[in-house]
């Protein structure tokens, strides 16, 4: 019997013209696996809500929506309840009380079963998620992908018969995001679980997927499994192509009539297979450029750092020249000392030895707010935190405040940021309203209008969808044109390795290597791109898909 | 270094009953045997507890405190039947007044090493597994204060310096500035906490938050030690009771020191009272002498 049957669904929010869903019709069997996957604001997370009732929008609404052949209107609280699990976008919200052990058991009390019950349920799902050594733990302690995890683990013990998740990795690192949907992916297969699932980073998840439906304006436009939507989309030119894992955009890039690979396991058999018999002339990518720091503008010299006197250290003798106008990447994994090092840079923190220099002057030189004025920007990780007005419009406006300018002035420049950044239909809303990626590019778009010459990303690409990412690296890349210098760090290698002008591996409090990206990534094999793990059995130093692709073709003509 | 506790590993029940015992005990009975038991013993387990940190409060907070507060009484009081000196005012100093500062501090004293005794033994989910039997509902609204503080915290830094890396410190100006800041972040914190509130309350009732008949987890148990120990307190309880009711153990400060001599019901109350005030201490002392045992045979 079908899990859910979606017949003919539209809905549309009051004040608005247009429809979120559009004649939706989906059917999805007992214990599939559904990938739904759309740009920001295609209605997917509005047709998950529809799912489960108790957080169903208000709106206009027809077609019918059923589980288990009842129409989901008619299922009582309790079943659905325990029925339909659904985990949110962050997970530091969806955590109600302090510890984990309670947390855990939350669902199976409002179920109100008994102590023994979930004493059963709740040790059975600490052991099945790995949770039992933080298990009597306060949960501000826990790490993001920790948290989600939790979620997971308190809806699991409800034993649902799917599990519906939003967007559940987007607020994590890619270690942690690729930890939780194996997890999902586990859960699928061992217990028999449904899942439907919103992501817009494919990559980890498309090779589990039964069924991947693409939405565009509220429409489902594909449904099919994933090597066939694949190519539908790209036969179709759809944006939604870009957002495909690396193994999939490399194998539309060149001409072959091979089967299409998921992961980079298939893709390294499949360019083997594509390159048998060619004799292969070309392993190299000849990009000519160099790291070169002799004009730095900012300068870290054997920097240390603690957060208490007894502390361990968290920065370690940091020494790095920052090139001007160039982008600055900073990869490496969680706690090893990143964030800290972008404190240091504005000052927040200060080290305990070593000195830090912006163009040329130390930073304890700079007194009041010169380092922020006209200087010196950070985009934080969390984009509310920049939030203080109630319409994006206002924030705007609020950044030149200061500014000597007529109010004609200010609204003109405040649109031309506006555009900048693609924001400006969201210029009414308040900025709580508005997604993820969304608030992403709106504080990026007040941090903007502070006009600073050096500007700090944290983690910039975290929640932006594929599409918006191609924007932001042209904006940077403008930027850097017009004098700006910018620092980012990230978690995002296939950003960095494409658009990046140098990567720095953070490790341990200190940077290991600092090279150009096509150095950089050529030379790890794990901490490195898709692309060059697909490839680096054939070619030297191909780092990005367009690298791989273009070896490819050349080889493949001089065949 | 922080030493192993056992006593907090016992049920909420034992530890929230042997904290107001040993409290009620200490401030209301003002007797010089019951205070040196009670200060001593408070000395030693919050040090025991709290390691090198301890003894640094005892030593330079609360040792302090109580030579202040027991300087305190003979200047301020001037009761008593023994004049030792005259103030230049005019007034008496009195023994009475000194003694009964000496006694007064050693029982403030007593009280705020217990409370820190208290504070490191009762954590929040034991003091909600305790109260939130009488009212469940109130529990969870608890836990889920507990939860949203520290998050309201960590945020309300990560606001400031998003604020501060864009040019608007909210630390600097002067004090009317600095109101307006103030007042203006806890407007953003407020939105911030509504609106991820709605997320909160979402995920509560995707839980089925809401539904009759909710119940109330706990993950503690009354075991065998448990009751063992809840008999000894209750024994240590009676004898400590059944003196000072039939007279046996009392003091008067004014207008003359007048207590009780040492008669075996009075020293059979002190040893009782010390039972009870060193159970802790006498717990750890006997499970680390059995670790001992029990390593020496491996």
């Amino acid at each position: 019997m079908a899990c859910f049957e979606i017949k003919d669904l539209s809905f549309s929010y009051p004040g608005r013209d247009r429809a979120a869903l559009d004649h939706v019709n989906l059917t999805v069997e007992q214990g599939e696996f559904v990938v739904l996957c759309g740009k920001s604001g295609c209605g997917k997370s509005t047709l998950m809500r529809h799912l489960k009732p108790v957080l169903a929008p208000h709106g206009e609404k027809s077609g019918r929506i059923l589980f288990y052949g009842t129409d989901i209107g008619e299922v009582d609280f309790r079943a659905q309840s325990s029925q339909i699990g659904y985990v949110l976008q962050n997970p530091d919200n969806q955590i109600v009380t302090d510890k984990v052990w309670h947390e855990l058991s939350f669902g199976l009390e409002s179920l109100g079963a008994d102590n023994e019950t979930i004493r059963l349920r709740v040790a059975e799902m600490a052991s099945y998620f790995g949770i039992q050594t933080w298990f009597q733990r306060d949960v501000s302690g826990l790490s993001g992908g920790q948290k989600q995890l939790l979620n997971l683990a308190s809806i699991m013990a409800m034993q649902p018969l799917v599990l519906l998740l939003d967007e559940p990795t987007s607020q994590l690192d890619p270690i942690a995001a690729s930890d939780f949907l194996e997890t999902i992916r586990k859960i699928n297969r061992e217990v028999g679980t449904t899942i439907i699932i919103t992501e817009h980073r494919l990559e980890d998840v498309f090779p589990y997927a039964d069924r991947v439906v693409v939405m565009e304006k509220g429409r489902v436009i594909a449904n099919d499994t994933p090597r066939v939507v694949g190519r539908d989309l790209k036969d179709k030119h759809n944006e939604m192509f870009y957002a495909l894992p690396s193994p999939m955009r490399i194998y539309a890039g060149v001409d072959n009539d091979l089967e299409c690979p998921l992961t980079v396991r298939e893709g390294r058999a499949w360019i083997s297979r594509l390159m048998d018999g060619v004799d292969i002339g070309e392993r190299e990518i000849v990009d000519g450029k160099t790291f070169d720091d002799s004009d730095p503008v900012v300068e870290m010299k054997e920097v240390w750092f603690r957060y208490e006197k007894e502390g361990a250290d968290i920065v370690k003798g940091l020494t790095v020249k920052i090139p001007k106008n160039k982008i600055f990447c900073i990869v490496g994994g969680n706690g090893t000392g990143k964030s800290t090092t972008m404190k240091l840079l504005t000052g927040i923190l200060r080290p305990y030895r070593g000195k830090i220099k912006i163009w040329g002057r130390d930073i304890r030189k700079y007194k009041n707010n010169e380092l922020f004025d006209h200087n010196m920007a950070m985009l934080p990780q969390n984009p509310q935190s920049l939030f203080v007005k109630s319409t994006v419009k206002d924030e705007l406006l609020e950044m030149l405040s200061a500014a000597k300018l007529t109010k004609e002035e200010r609204e003109a420049k405040a649109m031309e940021i506006a555009a900048l950044v693609d924001i400006e239909d969201l210029l009414d809303q308040h900025p709580y309203d508005i997604s993820g990626g969304e608030q992403q590019r709106a504080a990026l778009a007040k941090v903007l209008l502070t006009e600073p010459k050096i500007l700090l990303l944290d983690e910039p690409t975290k929640g932006l969808d594929n599409y918006f990412k191609f924007r932001l690296a042209s904006i940077l890349k403008d930027l850097n044109q017009k004098g700006v210098s910018v620092i980012m760090v990230s978690h995002d290698i296939e950003f960095c390795a494409s658009y990046g002008d140098s990567c720095s591996m953070f490790f341990d409090g200190d940077i290991v290597i600092t090279d150009t990206p096509n150095k950089f990534f050529s030379g790890n094999s794990f901490y490195t791109t898709s692309a060059n793990r697909l490839s680096r059995h054939l070619f030297l130093n191909a780092v990005n898909n367009e690298d791989v692709i273009s070896l490819c073709k050349r080889n493949l003509t001089t065949k | 270094m922080k030493n192993y506790d056992t006593f907090s590993t016992c049920h909420p029940l034992l530890n929230f009953g042997f904290f107001v015992i040993v409290m009620m005990m200490t401030m209301c009975f003002m007797h010089p045997a019951y205070l040196i038991i009670s200060f001593t013993a408070a000395f030693i387990y919050s040090v025991y507890l709290n390691g090198r940190r301890g003894l640094r409060f005892n030593f330079l907070i609360a040792l302090p405190m109580m030579i202040l507060a027991a300087l305190f009484n003979p200047l301020l009081v001037h009761k008593g039947a023994t004049i030792l000196a005259y103030f230049p005012t005019g007034n008496p100093l009195t023994l009475e007044s000194i003694i009964y500062g000496i006694a007064s501090a050693m029982m403030f004293v007593s009280v705020i090493l217990w409370f820190s005794c208290y504070n490191r033994i009762m954590t929040s989910d034991k003091f909600i597994y305790l109260f939130g039997r009488l009212i469940p509902s109130v529990s969870l609204v608890f836990s889920m204060v507990l939860r949203f503080v520290p998050k309201f915290k960590t945020q309300a830094a990560v606001v400031a310096n998003g604020q501060k890396c864009i040019g608007r410190d909210m630390a600097k100006g002067d004090r009317k500035q600095r109101l307006r800041n103030g007042l203006r972040m806890l407007s953003i914190l407020t939105t911030w906490a509504l609106e991820n509130g709605i997320e909160t309350a979402d995920s509560m009732r995707s839980r089925g938050y809401g539904l009759r008949g909710r119940t109330s987890f706990s993950i503690f148990f009354f075991d065998t030690r448990d009751k063992i120990l809840a008999v000894v307190m209750v024994l240590a309880l009676l004898i400590t009771f059944v003196p000072i009711a039939a007279g046996a153990v009392h003091i008067v400060y004014y207008p003359l020191v007048m207590m009780n001599g040492s008669t075996a019901a009075a020293v059979l109350n002190y040893i009782s009272f010390g039972i009870l005030c060193y159970m802790p201490l006498l717990l750890d002392l006997t499970e680390d002498v059995k670790w001992r045992v029990l390593k020496s045979k491996i």
